[in-house]
């Protein structure tokens, strides 16, 4: 539980940073809160020759109202993520998920940039990203580019982001107000990676569905959208039925894995429950004066 | 001197009171000492390569790339202790046994994944791991049999093939007919039950520190462990060093459940690379050797059976138990410690007559089980309390009910239970009563009734049982052990200065027993609570002991502290006496003040110690003795500690999440030395209980290989699992030991995993579910929940 050695260099700007990753010839890596990469340097799972450390770099430990947008630092920490008031207002769903983050310890450490490179399949802040269709701003030695999230994912823990390149901030689009939201996970104890997690957001048109989002993770190899799901509920009036169809929809589009923690069968019959609770939590929130 | 006017009879005492334990101030403020805040000169460290293998040849161990690494300062395997050590020797009079032998190193043959292999030393951890990490070692697998039933087979392959079998313990209890019980009775429940296998998971790691001192040609070995004087005594003879070139500390313990209550190669391992490199050792395991390599616990399989007549008076039990042992028997305990108890305290609290019990040790390629708080009885408890819900189902009775026609009656102690154990008068009717009382049951299922209303499964469960603590010489703490465990001693000295140092052979790794042991003394000797220091986990302030372990250390050395503070009392009343010129029968003493009743007249013990040894003449020359005293006790037999939960808990009918509305435990710990003490050791354990029935699974592959290497996976209750948890302290009538005192710290975590498994099965009873594996974990729960929904309704269909 010691890691293998490795060169140490503390980025003062940006432009630092991708110069120490970029003279690691492809050996660097990038350490954030460190919640992640510690263990897996102590487990030896990650031998990088070079430990490049953005916490001190000024300027990226701050949560941005831009317009349409909120921008979300590299050192964005979150326990700020989580007490934010922009978020709160604009985005209450990501609120409620930073509740289900990890411990104080771990949150006033791990960054939402961090967990988005770090790419695990139950974590929470993929999903969101990919349930708000964020952006991700990558500076590399070439400048800057803007990658949606969905892009940026890949695959279990994997990235797009080349070796020398470093993500600079996420961009949220703050949902129309009034936009009906859900969320809901099940771990088995407070603050774990969750069994599954499902999280949906849409807005109401005289009563008719549109923009219907939902979002799950735990339950495949990376975070989901489930597009099944959504086609079906897009439009409906989010009747009891409509809702136990696009149930059955997600059911039969997930993939679950068997593991330690749950079989398939019971993550597909959790996913379809929190599904079920969520949907109607968001219909609720959405079109507060029609009877769900 | 407040209390000075009342006479000693009715001063407030020590044993009884809600002290603070003297130990926190050190540890809550970060100035406790554990082997790892050790850091002698010199000092070098030690990684190990372990291995990768369930079973295996060692064909070659190449180390060339590591000798490079900056800071090595060698590589050791076996070859190069062999003559150095000798194998500790896990005997036991047991027949069919084969006492598997324990070497530092594994000689040629690896036996668990997991398996200590190669030490690498350096001058730092890191260095010692870079180098470990270029270290290859080639195996030649062998075939192995993972599941205990399969290495039970005749013509499974052999972990040790000198033992001719992977069946080293097999023993067997019969009492009465219990095949024509079974035939005849008009009720019988079985079950096919499970308690899967866990990890103590101490916070603090397994820690080592050996010293080599040049000039005395000793070893000084600080090591984490609850045994000390055990591990003195067979390093002893494994290192071939006499007892006073050889001193075991245990200094601060950071938690031990049972995983550090056994010796480890590791032990060996450091002691002797610290002899041969003359220079200090420290071995710290990181969590995935403790995971791996730490022993572990329970992993059986009970097949049993419970016969009942209509009355619901049990008629005769009958229990057939396979135990995983792992690879190795564990020293000094065996591997029959865990399974053997499993059939001999299967009968519980309850009147039992016809019998049989019947359990198999088997050696399976896992690391050695071995004591875990509550040993035996957490999974025997489990099975038998279980099978007492199914026999009340079915008869439609109350399971309070069942169990007040079947708990022992006042009038039935000293009561002798069907494989031998003689329980003592203790408080089983009255804590089953209690635990009604205090959680008030009918109010609960009034509660029940209401949420099953609204379609929730909410249940509620019992656990009833007694354990035997404070065991004497009469009783082996495992079966056929040749160590004596029936014994501690004390010695107690007030020196020239006046302090009283109380000195226990015993080892306190997070009971407080510093603070308890200190309430006796001052009680006993009627010196001040303060001015008492209690040193323990030393093997050189004892001339033997075994530690502390099986709820044994507040009978046993509370009773020498109690043995030696009374001899040492009346040494210093006799020299009072002499300086106030009365009888000694005219004298008390209290709170560190000797007292005249005739005239008034009073010392301090500081002044008594002065006058005996700084003021010559003081005292007559032949009437002048020192102050020190040192008592054994034995309490001969052993005591039953009671007691029965009750708890309520919800089974989410979305999720198969478990939460726990409500828990209670009525206990019978006879006198209580300190109730915070107490209740912190009740919570303590029905934490780790909690751990047993909902979370904790240690889990092999069927290729041998580990799949709980982390707290990732293998998870530990929160304190977001944890309900409320009311206690209610019964005293039925004092226990025939010194002092009266029951032992209670393992209690919680017996009756905790099947209140909770009976529980469950209550919720889900209108499906018809029985929990008979733990822990029941949500997936476990929809896989029952689903096959019973589909069995319903195939039946449904059918009728139709
Ligand atoms: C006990 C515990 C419980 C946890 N529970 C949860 C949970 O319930 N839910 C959850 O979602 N997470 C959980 N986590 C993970 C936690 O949220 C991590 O903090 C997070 O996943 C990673 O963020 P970090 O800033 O710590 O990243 P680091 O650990 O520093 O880095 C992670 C990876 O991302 C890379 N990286 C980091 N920042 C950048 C960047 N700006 N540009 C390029 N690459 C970068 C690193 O090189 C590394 O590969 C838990 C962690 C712990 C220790």
């Amino acid at each position: 539980m010691k890691p293998a050695p490795f060169a140490y260099v503390a980025a003062t700007s940006v432009q630092h940073a991708i110069e120490a990753l970029a003279a690691a010839g492809g050996d660097g890596k990038i350490i954030a809160g460190g919640q992640s990469l510690m263990p897996m340097l102590n487990f030896r799972l990650v031998r990088p020759s070079v430990l490049v450390d953005i916490n001190r770099i000024p300027g990226l430990d701050r949560i941005e109202d831009t317009g349409k947008m909120l921008r979300i630092g590299a050192l964005v920490r979150h326990r700020l993520t989580a007490s934010d008031p922009l978020i709160a207002h604009h985005v209450p769903v990501l609120h409620e998920a930073m509740n289900h983050v990890a411990h104080h310890t771990v949150r006033n450490r791990g960054t939402f940039c961090g967990s988005l490179c770090h790419a695990d399949p139950a974590a929470e802040m993929p999903m969101m990203a990919l349930l708000l269709d964020a952006v991700v701003e990558i500076t590399g030695p070439a400048g800057t580019r803007h990658l949606p999230v969905r892009e940026f994912l890949v695959a279990s823990l994997t990235t797009d982001l080349a070796p020398d390149e470093l993500v600079t901030a996420v961009e949220i689009a703050k949902p129309a107000p009034g936009t009906g939201w859900g969320f809901a996970e099940f771990a088995r104890r407070h603050g774990d990676y969750a069994l599954a997690c499902v999280a949906a957001l849409v807005e109401s048109r005289d009563g008719a569905a549109c923009n219907v989002r939902i979002a799950a993770m735990g339950i495949g190899d990376t975070a989901l959208r489930l597009s099944a799901a959504e086609a079906a509920l897009e439009g409906s009036g989010f009747s009891d039925e409509e809702i136990t169809r696009a149930v059955s929809a997600l059911r039969d589009e997930i993939e679950p894995m068997s593991d330690l923690s749950g079989s398939a069968d019971y993550r597909r019959h959790l996913a379809g429950e929190l599904a079920r609770n969520v949907l109607g939590e968001a219909w609720r929130r959405a079109a507060p004066e029609v009877p769900a | 001197m407040k209390d000075a006017g009342l006479s000693v009879e009715m001063r407030p005492k020590m044993v009884g009171s809600r002290v603070k334990r003297t130990e926190d101030p050190r540890l809550l403020s970060g100035t406790g000492q554990y082997v790892d805040d050790l850091h002698p000169a010199e000092m070098v460290h030690v990684a190990i390569v372990r291995s990768d293998q369930p079973h295996a040849l060692i064909r070659d161990i190449r180390a060339d790339a590591a000798l490079d690494v900056p800071g090595l300062i060698g590589v050791y395997d076996f070859t190069d202790l062999e003559g150095e050590v000798s194998p500790a020797i896990p005997s036991s009079r047991m027949r069919n046994y084969y006492a598997t032998p324990i070497w530092p190193l594994a000689r040629g043959k690896v036996r668990f994944v997991g398996e200590a292999v190669v030490a690498v030393v350096a001058t730092s951890r890191y260095a010692a791991e870079d180098a470990a990490g270029l270290i290859e070692i080639d195996y030649d697998p062998l075939p192995f049999a993972s599941d205990p039933a399969d290495a039970a087979c005749h013509d499974a392959p052999l972990l040790h093939e000198e033992a001719g079998t992977n069946v080293i313990i097999s023993r067997e209890f019969q009492h009465g007919d219990i095949d024509e019980i079974l035939h005849t009775a008009p009720v019988v429940v079985k079950g096919r039950f499970r308690m899967t296998r866990k990890s103590a998971s101490a916070m603090e790691c397994r820690s080592y520190l050996a010293q080599w001192d040049k000039r005395s040609r000793a070893i000084t070995f600080h090591t984490s462990s609850n045994i000390p004087g055990i591990v003195r005594d067979v390093l002893s003879s494994s290192l071939g060093l006499p007892g006073h070139r050889l001193r075991v500390i245990a200094p601060e313990v950071g938690g031990s459940f049972g995983g550090k209550g056994s010796l480890y190669a590791e032990e060996i391992l450091v002691c002797a690379l610290a002899r041969k490199l003359e220079r200090p050792v420290k071995y710290v395991s990181d969590r995935l050797e403790e995971l791996s390599s730490c022993s572990q616990a329970f992993d059986e399989w009970m097949d049993a059976q419970l016969a009942v007549d209509e009355q619901g008076h049990f008629l005769g039990l009958k229990a057939d138990v396979i135990g995983d042992i792992g690879a190795y028997s564990i020293y000094p305990w065996t591997g029959a410690l865990e399974p053997v108890q499993v059939i001999s305290f299967m009968p519980g609290p309850y009147r039992v007559e016809h019998y049989h019990g019947r359990v198999r040790g088997v050696l399976t390629p896992k690391p050695a089980t071995g004591p875990y708080r509550g040993v035996g009885r957490p999974s025997s408890t489990f099975a038998m309390e279980r099978l007492v819900d199914m026999a009340a189902r079915k008869l439609g009775m109350d399971p309070a009910e069942i169990r007040r026609r079947n708990l022992i009656r006042d009038e039935e102690f000293p009561y002798r239970t069907a494989p031998g154990i003689i329980w003592d008068k203790s408080a089983f009717q009255e804590c089953l009563a209690a635990a009604c009382d205090g959680a008030d049951y009918t109010a609960m299922r009034a509660w029940q009734e209401e949420a099953r209303a609204q379609g929730r499964w909410v249940g509620i469960g019992f656990a009833s049982y007694a354990e035997l603590t404070g065991i004497g010489s009469r009783i082996a703490v495992a079966p056929g052990m040749p160590i004596n465990t029936g014994t501690e001693t004390s010695t107690i000295r007030i020196d020239s200065t006046g302090a009283i140092t109380a000195d226990f052979g015993i080892a306190s790794h997070g009971q407080g027993l510093e603070t308890t042991l200190a309430q006796v003394v001052a009680d006993e000797l009627g010196c001040a609570f303060e001015d008492v220091r209690v040193r323990q986990g030393d093997s050189e302030v004892a001339p033997q002991s075994t530690g502390t372990y099986a709820s044994r250390s507040a009978v046993l050395a509370g009773g020498a502290a109690t043995k030696s503070s009374r001899v040492l009392k009346a040494k210093v009343l006799r020299a009072a006496a002499m300086l106030l010129d009365v009888s000694e029968e005219d004298l008390e003493a209290n709170g560190g003040v000797i007292r005249s009743r005739s005239s008034n007249a009073v010392l301090t013990f500081r002044e008594v110690a002065d006058a005996v040894y700084n003021r010559m003449g003081a005292i007559p020359h032949d009437k002048r003795e020192d102050l020190v005293s040192t008592e054994t006790y034995d309490p001969y037999l052993g005591t039953a500690c009671s007691s029965t939960h009750l708890c309520m808990v919800e089974v989410d009918l979305q999720t198969f999440g478990v939460t726990i509305h409500r828990y209670f435990v009525a206990e019978d710990c006879g006198r209580i030395i300190n109730p915070m003490i107490v209740d912190g050791q009740v919570h303590g354990a029905v934490a780790q209980g909690v751990g047993a029935a909902l979370l904790e699974e240690i889990h092999y592959g069927t290729d041998g290989q580990l799949q709980t290497g982390s707290f990732v996976d293998y998870l530990l209750p929160l304190a977001s699992n944890m309900p409320d948890i009311g206690i209610a302290h019964v005293e039925a009538e004092l226990p025939n030991n010194l002092g009266g005192f029951r032992g209670m710290g393992e209690g919680g975590t017996i009756g905790a995993p099947a209140a909770i498994a009976n529980a469950i099965s209550d919720a889900l009873s209108p499906l018809g579910v029985e929990i008979e594996t733990l822990p029941a974990t949500p997936d476990r729960l929809f896989r029952l929940v689903t096959a019973k929904t589909q069995e319903i309704s195939s039946q449904e269909g059918n009728k139709k």
